[in-house]
């Protein structure tokens, strides 16, 4: 099934895109997604070949196609690529461990979660990357300094959006529950988690979003490791085969983290739970 | 799901719990009003706590009324104004620019079916590199400046726009489509009748999360590709560890953001969707 919902998404959320529609076996389908970016290779190719440009300025596809093969043959590409990860997935599950459960610790008190709504918001207002100057005061340029700056980014999210979800569960649930004599475990995973995990991963993929940029930003000015270092390194030397190579990798990674991990999780408990219809 | 789920308050009555009347009612509306800036002030209290206590330097954790001072001090000699008005026009220039293209190009590939399918993986691929992941190139061709900043606010913002845009026209029902062309209504009828009202709220959902995306990739560009501007602000403050302008910074960043939402973009969100009453979901259902 689709992802697309009836009514526009919650505020915040970018919709899946409904340009992949279609079957998932349509013998077609590989040659329909490299085609597009043949082209685009053609029209790169073009503007390069059409006049001289300065290698500091724009390589030509060959170029970038050598630099990639040199970062990979000496694994420097590899290593880089393995920091980021490592980085994303653990911020990722310590957000999500701490902030799930504040989500559902204050989303099932109506004042509670008023209370905190606003600074939530103001706090997602200023965005993980404006303080990596004071996390560089405090912690130097170190891992972790880049980690305080993902998991701030994304854990805002997800407990905000934790929060809307446990709220927006139909009281007469909860009611029916504790009238049975539900314990407070019990509701938690009966009631709050199935009810609330949509918007959550509504919320783990929105700061999936925040959180890459932001790790990209951090690792560009902390330059200890990581992808954005990689380019912004590449940037001192004006190597541009280099940084272009470094974008597509960070464009496929997240192409890849998107696609195979967090959008098989919506679809799974939007089809399991069927809070999105089509 | 949406924001409103929890702005109305409890019973939907805007007021406090229950439907009492009497001083009483009026009493836990003050309540109510007030409980969103209780966190704003265990923060506070917390930090002037632990600096009382602690007493750590001023790099590390300034006291608030240094930062309120800094902030003052900043503002007297307009350094403030002109990093703030930085800011701000980079960011006008740069949504202006991606909705003003995210919305053309959405309604040409919404409404072509070939196009749409050519493109997607070209946008899903640009999407996911949308932002600070082009500073290192485009830092090479534009230079250090507002260039640069709109560029990469541009490049956010016209993905999000673009998306929401396409995704919004393929989903009006056809049925009204067909109602004005069976009344006689061109192409042009079409489109600015029933096409552009139908997608609209999703354009602005898109504008709104833009705008979110915007400014945190206006800061990042400013952090490094930028003399001027609230992100070089407390940046280039970093070198002189002046942890009061940072916080001072990081402070008025948030509020820029939040009056933003609130003031700009959730009035025209709201009125749009009352309008055109596309949403019925969790703003009348609690």
């Amino acid at each position: 099934m689709t992802t697309t919902a009836a009514a526009p998404p919650p505020a915040g959320v970018v919709p899946s895109s409904p340009l992949r529609k279609g079957g998932v076996l349509r013998p077609l389908r590989s040659f329909r997604i490299l085609l597009p970016f043949a082209a685009l290779i053609a029209v790169w190719w073009a503007i390069w070949a059409s006049s001289e440009f300065s290698p500091q300025v724009l390589v030509s596809p060959v170029a970038v196609w050598h630099a990639f093969l040199h970062l990979v043959s000496y694994g420097v590409l590899a290593e880089y690529a393995s920091t980021s990860l490592t980085m994303i997935g653990f911020a990722a599950l310590l957000s999500l461990v701490v902030g799930v459960p504040i989500g559902f610790a204050v989303g099932v008190n109506r004042y509670a979660a008023h209370a905190l709504e606003g600074f939530l918001r103001f706090l997602q207002g200023i965005s993980g990357i404006a303080w990596l100057p004071l996390a560089i005061i405090w912690f130097g340029f170190t891992h972790t300094t880049t980690l305080v700056i993902v998991v701030y980014t994304l854990i805002v999210p997800i407990v905000f959006n934790t929060m809307i979800g446990v709220r927006a569960i139909p009281e007469p649930y909860m009611l029916a529950l504790r009238s049975l004599g539900a314990s407070r475990l019990r509701m938690v995973k009966d009631v709050y988690l199935p009810g609330a995990l949509p918007s959550i991963v509504v919320g783990l993929r929105l700061g999936m979003g925040y959180g890459w940029r932001a790790l990209i930003a951090a690792e560009m000015l902390v330059r200890k490791g990581g992808l954005g270092d990689l380019i912004f390194g590449a940037r001192t030397f004006g190597q541009i085969d280099r940084i272009i190579t470094g974008m597509i990798v960070i464009g496929c990674l997240y192409v890849v983290v998107d696609r195979l991990i967090v959008q098989p999780i919506e679809n799974l408990t939007v089809a399991r739970w069927g809070v999105l219809r089509q | 799901m949406s924001d409103a789920a929890i702005e109305r308050g409890p019973a939907g009555s805007g007021g406090g719990p229950g439907g009492r009347s009497g001083p009483r009612r009026t009493l836990q509306q003050v309540v109510w009003r007030l409980l969103p800036l209780t966190p704003f002030a265990l923060v506070l209290l917390a930090w002037v706590a632990y600096w009382v206590i602690a007493r750590p330097s001023a790099a590390t954790l300034p006291a608030v009324q240094d930062v309120a001072a800094a902030l003052w001090e900043l503002a007297v000699k307009g350094e403030l104004a002109i990093h703030v008005l930085a800011s701000l026009w980079r960011l006008f220039l740069g949504v202006a620019l991606g909705v003003a293209t995210g919305v053309i190009g959405g309604f040409i590939v919404g409404l072509n079916k070939p196009i749409a399918q050519f493109l997607s993986p070209l946008i899903v691929f640009f999407n996911a590199i949308s932002g600070i992941v082009w500073l290192p190139l485009v830092i090479g061709w534009l230079g250090i400046g507002t260039a640069l900043a709109v560029f990469l606010i541009w490049n956010t913002v016209f993905f999000i726009v673009f998306q929401n845009t396409v995704l919004g026209v393929q989903l009006v029902p056809q049925v009204y489509e067909q109602g004005v062309q069976a009344l006689g209504g061109g192409r042009w009828q079409t489109l600015s009748s029933v096409i552009l009202p139908g997608a609209l709220p999703y354009i602005l959902t898109g504008l709104r999360s833009g705008l979110g995306f915007g400014w945190r990739a206006l800061i990042a560009a400013e952090l490094v590709g930028a003399t001027t501007g609230l992100g070089q602000m407390i940046f280039g403050a970093t070198e002189y560890h002046r942890s009061d302008i940072i916080i001072g910074g990081c402070l008025l960043i948030g509020l820029i953001a939040i009056a933003m939402d609130r003031w700009l973009l959730l009035p025209i969100e709201q009125r749009t969707i009352e309008r055109w009453g596309l949403v019925f979901d969790a703003r009348k259902a609690e």
